[in-house]
């Protein structure tokens, strides 16, 4: 009996947990008429995807989705490039007194600045360097803002490896780069993985850099420019919805993928899950 | 013989380099910004200003409601989702993985779902209680001018109990069974357990977790400027949105950057807790 109770309390919470997403997804397939009607119809409405068709065949969201393709991509990849090196040379050399230790919580301390106090002066700066409006100037932004992550999760994964398995390798004639890239690297890849889900994410879900530092429509990003309709005096809901829906499946499945490192990504590493 | 130049540096420099480029010299500049004048010269106008002005007393009073309200609700409830999920037999991780939805939702994508419902007049929410005989007329929620706080705190631990639920659980995890076991043998029932034994053993990820998810809430931006944009008038305005305000749509570089300083050091509160808790461990 109290078990029954259990799983129906588990199940009330499933329902509100998922109601507002599975709401949305009912307008995105709604024709118009049906959007708004009292009472409202949670199931056996006709479907349609009219909404799709026009936020992406003929409206702009595709070039949104593309612009946040690109930019999630390029931040991730250089997000990887300048911080697995910084988290192998935290994790494997020898530093004086406690300066690896010093440089990491650096490092994620950057991490931790509200995005709004950075914005004011990138905003300036990216304007000086005519960055500003840019895919470009946006994906550095991006990376400066991965790159501790990448930092302490990598330097993690990097400590859980014994040295001697490179230390045989380097013997064996094998150099330090040629170590890192051929025997560690692979020992990590799941934790790697793991890490460009996390960058990737945050880059495609990323709205207040974008919001201010992309006013123009040839680089705006999915988030940015949902909330450019929103904000507008008529909303048309099905092809924001259908917008929203769009940009929330890459973000599902990538993070139903990472599951396993969820938790030590979430906590910055500190919980191993 | 060793060099005095460490070894691992080559490899870290190029991150440092970035790092100082786009997350410290931009603090620097923006301190620049806030101790000068339009000519150039050196004023404190900025700050003095913060203590006077009404509407940024109001967004850090509100910045600071939304953060422990909005705290304390989503630790109870994480805790006893946690707690709950932790004792099925069975589905839990079904259970768990379509907890995690709405966190990990873009959060504009989670807030234009929220307008949809919470809207007065069509909204599904409001339609769904006058279906089942609740009178509406006084459920405003966003558009009220005593709701709209609460209808956004209520979004907010909608989106974010699921990181708490889900730290948590992994926290319960990762305590061992035999103290709870020698607490059953000496007969303590299940509410001693609970108090005397797992919350003690608990507390270092309960800490990490309000930590963590303090530092995002006096930031928040995106659910507010989606639902809300601070309105109606200045019910919801947060520190975050009002700087947003005063350097993007009056170019008042100066005094936001002023602002993000208190901000800032609220952040750097919770920041150094959080280091301490790390290294702990």
């Amino acid at each position: 009996m109290k078990t029954a109770f259990r799983y129906i309390l588990a199940c009330a919470t499933l329902l509100i947990a998922l109601a507002p997403v599975y709401w949305l997804v009912t307008i995105s397939l709604k024709r118009e008429v049906d959007q708004f009607t009292y009472p409202p119809e949670w199931i056996g409405f006709t479907t349609t995807f009219q909404h799709y068709a026009s936020a992406f065949r003929n409206g702009s969201f595709a070039h949104y989705f593309t612009n946040s393709v690109l930019l999630a991509a390029l931040s991730t990849l250089a997000a990887l490039v300048f911080g697995v090196p910084a988290a192998y040379g935290l994790a494997r050399f020898e530093w004086p007194g406690r300066w690896s230790e010093n440089i990491g919580n650096w490092i994620l301390s950057t991490r931790m600045l509200p995005p709004i106090v950075t914005i004011v002066p990138l905003f300036l700066m990216l304007r000086e360097a005519r960055l500003l409006n840019s895919l470009f100037g946006l994906a550095i932004v991006y990376t400066a803002f991965n790159l501790p992550f990448v930092v302490w999760m990598m330097r993690g994964f990097f400590d859980e490896v014994p040295r001697e398995i490179e230390e045989a390798a380097m013997l064996d004639g094998e150099t330090r780069v040629g170590a890192l890239l051929r025997i560690v690297l692979p020992l990590v890849k799941p934790g790697l993985a793991a890490t460009a889900v996390f960058c990737l994410v945050v880059a495609w879900n990323e709205f207040l850099f974008a919001l201010i530092l992309t006013q123009t429509e040839s680089a705006m990003t999915l988030p940015v420019g949902i909330a450019s309709r929103v904000t507008q005096y008529e909303i048309r809901w099905g092809e924001m919805s259908a917008a929203g829906v769009v940009a929330m499946l890459p973000v599902l499945v990538f993070a139903t993928a990472a599951q396993k490192y969820l938790v030590r990504g979430l906590s910055l590493g500190a919980v191993k899950g | 013989m060793k060099s005095r130049i460490p070894s691992g540096l080559p490899w870290v420099l190029p991150a440092l380099l970035i790092l100082v480029t786009l997350s410290i010299y931009p603090m620097i500049y923006s301190v620049k910004v806030s101790i000068t004048d339009a000519s150039g010269a050196f004023t404190l106008a900025n700050f003095i200003r913060l203590f006077q002005d009404r509407l940024f007393g109001a967004a850090a009073v509100q910045t600071t409601v939304l953060t422990l309200v909005a705290l304390v609700i989503e630790f109870v409830l994480g805790l006893a989702l946690a707690v709950l999920i932790d004792s099925l037999a069975r589905a839990r991780s079904v259970f768990r993985a379509g907890l995690l939805v709405p966190m990990l939702l873009p959060p504009v994508v989670a807030a234009v779902a929220w307008r949809l419902i919470y809207n007065p007049q069509f909204g599904v929410l409001n339609g769904t209680l006058r279906r089942i005989g609740v009178n509406t007329a006084p459920l405003t929620w966003t558009s009220g001018e005593n709701s709209a706080l609460l209808s956004v705190i209520l979004v907010d631990v909608w989106e974010w109990t699921p990181f708490l639920f889900l730290l948590l659980s992994a926290g319960l995890q990762a305590i061992p069974p035999e103290p709870i076991e020698a607490a059953r043998i000496d007969g303590a029932g299940a509410w001693r357990i609970f108090r005397d034994v797992t919350l003690p053993l608990l507390k270092p990820t309960v800490l990490l977790a309000l930590l963590l998810r303090a530092m995002d809430l006096v930031r928040i931006f995106d659910q507010i400027f989606i639902l809300t944009q601070g309105g109606p008038g200045t019910a919801t305005e947060t520190v975050s949105l009002y700087i947003y305000r005063t350097a993007f749509r009056f170019s008042n570089f100066g005094y936001a950057a002023a602002m993000s300083f208190v901000l800032l050091a609220a952040t750097i509160v919770f920041s150094r807790g959080l280091m301490r808790l790390m290294r702990a461990r």
